[in-house]
C-alpha cells in the first residue's frame, strides 16, 4: 500500500467489517453508508450502525487461488469466494485462512459451498519489511470446524464484588502444530502474528465476559514478538474490538492503550495495575484489559538462540478485570525483580539470545520460588491451602519442578500446564495456564499464578473464585482444552513451522 | 434525430509485445494508419479523444494529451478516457453537439512493461475489496461461471459439456486470429491443449481461457455526416454507443450470473440505432475469458439466459464459423477476439471496431464473412473492470437502421 491514509481507512472498515443497515427497510451495506439507497433522503443520518465481526456468515461461492497477485503469494493456494451474511443482505469477497491446501489432492468446490464460516482478524497480505502491516477480517474459517461461531452478548452486570478480580477471559491458540521431542508446539498460519492473536483473544475474552466493550477504560498488550518495534498492539486491539466510547466523528476510541514488555511476564505484570484503575478512588475504570499474546521467535537450529526454537509456541491470553459479576477475586500479589539478563534481543535483531546457564537457577527457578513462597508467606498460606497452581512454562521439565520445590503436588499443578500442547507461549504461557485452570474450577478454589519474564522478574497472584465462574462457563466453547485436543488441528512440518512463524 | 457520426479511417498496430516501443509510438504508427486510410491530414483534426486503462501505472506517465499534441504538433482540444468506447462515446457526442467535424480517437495500451506487477495493479482497479481479500484477476471470472453453473443447475454432465464448450470457444477464437496478421497469437489450438493447461494448473479455468496482457494501439478518424461524405466513399456510421455501469465490487451485485450492465447498454443501443437484433450478423464480444463470449451472448440478448452454454455446444458439434442462433447466423469474433487478437486495454475496443469496419466495408480479407443476404450492420461490446463499464456500439452501412 505504502499509504498509510488508505492503510488506515481499509483497516478502519475491514478490521471489523463494519457495515451500515437501514432503520426503515433493513437494507445493509458493506462499509458504513450515511443513507439507504432505497429510502433516500428519510434515511439520511439514521442509518445504523452494524459490523459482521461477530457475525457467521456463508460462503456461496468459491474457487481456487492457484496463482495469487503477488502481495498474496506466500499464502500459496487458498479458496476464494463470496461470503453473505444475514441471509444475503449483504456479500463480501473473503478467503479462507487456516487451510494448507495440498497439490496432489483434487479439490472439490462443492465441499467449501453452501458452509457457514467466521470471519477472523488476519494479516491482509506482504509488504515490504518497513511499511505498515495491513490487516483485515475479510478472511474466514468454517463456524463447524477449529474455531466456533460464539455470539457476543453483552450481559447486564448482576453482583458488585468487594475485590476486584478477573471478569472474564479469553485464549486463543492457532489451529496448527509441530510435533517434536514428544511435544506439541502450536504453529501461527502465515497470515497471524502477535497482533491477530492479541485481537482474537481479546474478543474471546469480551464474548466469555459479557462485558460491554464500551466500558472498559484501558488496555494493555504484553507482548516480546510485536511485528513493530514501535506502534503498538493495545491501538489496534482498542479499535478493531470497539474498547471504550467510539467517538465516531474522528474515528477514536475513549481508552488508554499501552503495550508493555518485559519478557513473559508482559502482561501479568499488569494484572494489579488493571485491579488497581477499576478500584481508582476517583473515576474508576468499568473493566480494564490485560492481554498477552506472542508469536514466540527462535533462531533456526544450529545458529546462536537456535535451541529456543525447540520450544517456542504461538497464542494469547486476554483478561478483564473489574468488580462486578467477577468470577475470581484477587487476594493477594507480590513481584520481584533483579537485573538478571538471561534471555534479551537487541534492537533490529529479529531473533533473541539465551544466557545459558542463567536460566535455571539463577533466572527462573531463582524468581518464581521468591514469588511463590513470599506471597503464601504475606497471605499466611501453605501449599495445601491452595487448590491450584500455575507457573511460567517455557518447557514441561521446568514448571513441574518449581511447583515441586514449592510444594505442590501434580494434582494441584497439572491442570494448568500446556505447554506440551503448545509449546512456549512467552507473554501467553501462565495466562494460558491460569485460563486452562479457571475453565475447570469449581466456585471459591484458590488459585496461584507465578510469571516469570527473563531480564529479570516473577509475577506472582492469589484468586478465589467465585459463584458466577459456573455461570459464565456455558459462554465460552473456545476454551484450553477444547484447543488443546482438536480433532481438527493440523500437524506441519519443520520447513512448514519456520516459513507459518516468519509470516507474510 | 440528428445524423449520426461515421468512421472514415482506422488503424492499429500489431498486438503482443513490443518490447523496443513506447506507447506514444505505438499510437503514432496506428493514428498514421487511420489517418491515411482516411485520406486526411493532421491539420484537418479538430480534436482527438484517447485512451489508455492504465499507463499512469504501467509506464509511470500522465497528461497523455501532451504526447498526442507533440506527434501532431498541434494544439488542438484532446482528452484522455481509459477505454477506447469511452474516447468513442465522447467523441460521438461532440459531433452530435456540433462541437467537432473530425476527430481522431486513438488508445494504446503498454501493459508488458510491468509484466510482473500487473496483475496486483489490474486486480485493485478492478475490485480493490476483492484485491484486498486474496482475489486475482482470474478469479472473479472463475466465480461469474459457478454463479451461473448454480443459477442454472449446470452440473454432472451438462457441466462437463459447459466447460468442453468453453475449450471450444478460445479454439475457435485462435483459428480465427490465424487470418489475422495484427493478431497476438496466429496460431491454431485445441481442445486437447484447452483442457490440458486447466489440469496442469489444477483450475477451472486455464491459460487458454483467458485473454493475453498485450501492448498495443488503435486508432480511428470520426467525422460528421457532412465531412464523412466529402472524404469519403464507404463510411460506417456509429448508429448507437451506449454506456451502462454497475457496482464495483462484483460480490455485492444483485445478478452476478452475468452482466446487468451488458443488458442495459445493448437494449438501449439497438432502440437508439432503430434496429432489431436480427439485423446484427457480426458480433465483437468482449471475450476477456471464455467464460465472458458464452456469457455475453446471453446479456446481449442473442440467446436467453441459462442457454447459451447448451446453444454453442450444440453449434459446435459442427461449427462452420459462425454461430446458428434462433434461425440465423451471427459471426463472433472473427478477428479471434481478446483471447487471440489480443488485450491491449486501452485499445482492445478500437481493434473490435476495426474488425467491424473492415467487415462492414468488405476489406477482411481472408477473413471477410459471407452472411446470408447484406451485411448492413455490427455490433461490438466493450467492458471496462468486471462487468463495471459495458459499452455497445452499433456500426452500420447505413445512416439509421430500417
Amino acid at each position: 500500500m505504502g499509504s498509510e491514509p488508505i492503510e488506515r481507512r481499509v483497516s478502519y472498515v475491514g478490521d471489523r467489517l463494519k457495515g451500515s443497515r437501514c432503520p426503515f427497510c433493513g437494507k445493509e451495506y458493506f462499509r458504513v453508508r450515511k443513507y439507504c439507497g432505497n429510502c433516500g433522503r428519510i434515511s439520511l443520518g439514521k442509518m445504523e450502525d452494524i459490523d459482521y465481526f461477530y457475525e457467521k456468515g456463508v460462503l456461496e461461492t468459491c474457487t481456487v487461488v492457484k496463482e495469487p497477485t503477488n502481495r498474496f503469494i506466500r499464502l500459496g493456494s487458498y479458496i476464494y469466494g463470496i461470503v453473505s451474511f444475514h441471509n444475503g443482505k449483504v456479500r463480501v469477497p473473503g478467503r479462507l485462512t487456516d487451510i494448507i491446501l495440498r497439490n496432489d489432492e483434487p479439490i472439490n468446490l462443492e465441499d467449501f459451498e453452501g458452509r457457514e464460516v467466521v470471519p477472523r482478524f488476519r494479516r491482509r497480505y506482504s509488504v515490504e519489511r518497513s511499511d505498515i502491516i495491513p490487516t483485515i477480517s475479510l478472511a474466514f474459517t468454517f463456524a463447524d470446524e477449529y474455531y466456533p461461531h460464539q455470539e457476543y452478548e453483552i450481559i447486564r452486570p448482576s453482583k458488585e464484588y468487594e475485590a476486584p478480580g478477573i471478569v472474564g477471559y479469553g485464549v486463543y491458540v492457532s489451529r496448527f502444530r509441530i510435533k517434536e521431542g514428544g511435544i506439541e508446539r502450536s504453529v501461527p498460519f502465515i497470515d497471524e502474528d502477535a497482533i491477530t492473536a492479541a485481537v482474537e483473544s481479546g474478543k474471546l475474552s469480551l464474548i466469555h465476559s459479557g462485558v460491554d466493550h464500551r466500558l472498559v477504560g484501558k488496555i494493555y498488550a504484553g507482548s516480546e514478538s510485536n511485528p513493530y518495534a514501535v506502534n503498538p498492539i493495545a491501538s489496534k486491539v482498542a479499535q478493531v474490538l470497539k474498547l471504550g466510547e467510539e467517538e465516531k466523528v474522528e474515528g477514536v476510541q475513549g481508552v488508554d492503550a499501552v503495550d508493555t514488555e518485559f519478557a513473559c511476564k508482559a502482561a501479568t505484570s499488569m494484572f494489579k495495575d488493571a485491579m488497581a484503575l477499576v478500584c481508582y478512588p476517583k473515576n474508576p475504570m468499568k473493566y480494564v484489559m490485560v492481554i498477552g499474546a506472542d508469536n514466540a521467535q527462535a533462531a533456526p537450529r544450529g545458529e546462536p538462540g537456535g535451541e529456543l526454537d525447540f520450544f517456542v509456541g504461538f497464542g494469547g491470553a486476554a483478561f478483564i478485570f473489574g468488580k462486578e459479576d467477577v468470577i475470581a477475586e484477587a487476594e493477594g500479589w507480590y513481584s520481584c525483580t533483579s537485573d538478571t539478563p538471561d534471555f534479551w534481543r537487541r534492537d533490529l535483531e529479529p531473533y533473541p539470545q539465551h544466557g545459558g546457564r542463567f536460566t535455571g537457577e539463577p533466572a527462573y527457578f531463582k524468581h518464581i520460588i521468591k514469588a511463590g513462597r513470599k506471597l503464601m508467606e504475606r497471605m499466611n498460606l501453605k501449599p495445601s491451602d491452595i487448590d491450584y497452581f500455575v507457573c511460567h512454562q517455557p518447557n514441561p521439565a521446568f514448571p513441574a519442578r518449581a511447583a515441586a520445590i514449592l510444594g505442590f503436588k501434580p494434582e494441584q499443578y497439572a491442570p494448568g500446564l500446556y505447554t506440551s500442547k503448545f509449546g512456549n507461549t512467552y507473554s501467553g504461557s501462565s495466562p494460558i495456564g491460569l485460563a486452562a485452570i479457571l475453565d475447570q474450577a469449581e466456585p471459591h478454589k484458590r488459585i496461584m499464578i507465578v510469571s516469570y519474564g527473563s531480564g529479570a522478574g516473577s509475577d506472582a497472584y492469589l484468586f478465589v473464585t467465585t459463584s458466577q465462574i459456573k455461570d459464565k462457563r456455558s459462554r465460552q466453547k473456545f476454551t484450553v482444552r477444547y484447543q488443546a485436543e482438536n480433532r481438527f488441528l493440523q500437524y506441519v512440518d519443520y520447513a512448514t513451522y519456520r516459513k507459518f512463524k516468519e509470516g507474510l | 434525430m440528428r445524423e449520426k457520426p461515421a468512421i472514415i479511417g482506422i488503424g492499429r498496430t500489431k498486438f503482443g509485445e513490443h518490447y523496443e516501443l513506447d506507447p506514444e509510438d505505438l499510437i503514432d504508427e496506428a493514428g498514421l494508419m487511420a489517418l491515411d486510410s482516411a485520406g486526411i491530414e493532421r491539420k484537418d483534426l479538430d480534436a482527438c479523444y484517447i485512451s489508455d486503462y492504465l499507463l499512469q501505472v504501467t509506464n509511470k506517465i500522465g497528461l497523455e494529451e501532451g504526447f498526442i499534441s507533440q506527434l501532431l504538433e498541434r494544439n488542438i482540444p484532446i482528452e484522455r478516457m481509459r477505454s477506447f468506447s469511452s474516447a468513442l462515446l465522447n467523441a460521438c457526442n461532440a459531433i452530435e453537439a456540433g462541437r467537432y467535424d473530425v476527430v481522431l480517437v486513438g488508445g494504446m495500451e503498454k501493459m508488458t512493461d510491468r509484466w510482473s506487477k500487473i496483475r496486483d495493479n489490474l486486480m485493485l482497479l478492478e475490485d480493490h475489496w476483492a484485491y484486498y481479500a486474496g482475489g486475482t484477476p482470474e478469479t472473479n471470472h472463475e466465480l461469474l461461471l459457478r454463479e451461473y453453473m448454480k443459477s442454472y443447475g449446470i452440473r454432472g454432465e451438462s457441466q462437463e459439456k459447459l466447460m468442453m464448450t468453453l475449450a471450444q470457444i478460445s479454439v475457435k477464437n485462435h483459428h480465427n486470429a490465424v487470418k489475422n496478421e495484427y493478431a497476438h497469437f496466429q496460431r491454431e489450438i485445441d481442445v486437447k491443449r484447452v483442457l490440458a493447461a486447466r489440469a496442469e494448473e489444477k483450475r477451472v479455468l486455464g491459460l487458454y481461457d483467458f485473454a493475453p496482457i498485450s501492448d498495443g494501439a488503435t486508432a480511428l478518424i470520426l467525422a460528421s455526416p457532412k465531412k464523412a461524405n466529402e472524404y469519403a466513399d464507404s463510411p460506417v456510421y456509429v448508429l448507437a454507443t451506449t454506456l451502462a455501469t454497475d457496482y464495483i465490487s462484483y460480490a455485492s451485485r444483485p445478478y452476478r450470473a452475468g452482466f446487468i450492465a451488458s443488458k442495459i447498454s445493448m437494449e438501449n443501443a439497438l432502440k437508439i440505432a432503430g434496429i432489431t437484433l436480427d439485423d446484427v450478423k457480426i458480433l465483437e464480444a468482449y471475450d476477456q475469458s471464455t467464460v465472458f463470449e458464452m456469457i455475453s451472448l446471453e446479456d446481449l440478448g442473442f440467446i436467453e439466459r441459462g442457454k447459451s452454454w447448451m446453444e454453442l455446444h450444440k453449434n459446435f458439434e459442427d461449427f462452420k464459423g459462425f454461430y446458428y442462433l434462433d434461425g440465423k447466423e451471427v459471426y463472433v469474433n472473427t478477428d479471434g477476439g481478446l483471447k487471440a487478437d489480443g488485450n491491449p486495454l486501452g485499445a482492445t475496443g478500437g481493434a473490435q471496431i476495426f474488425e467491424v469496419v473492415k467487415q462492414l466495408r468488405g476489406e477482411a480479407g481472408q477473413r471477410q464473412i459471407k452472411p446470408d443476404g447484406d451485411l448492413l450492420f455490427g455490433c461490438v461490446q466493450e467492458i471496462e473492470g468486471f462487468g463495471t463499464k459495458v459499452y455497445v456500439h452499433i456500426l452500420g452501412r447505413e445512416k439509421c437502421g430500417k
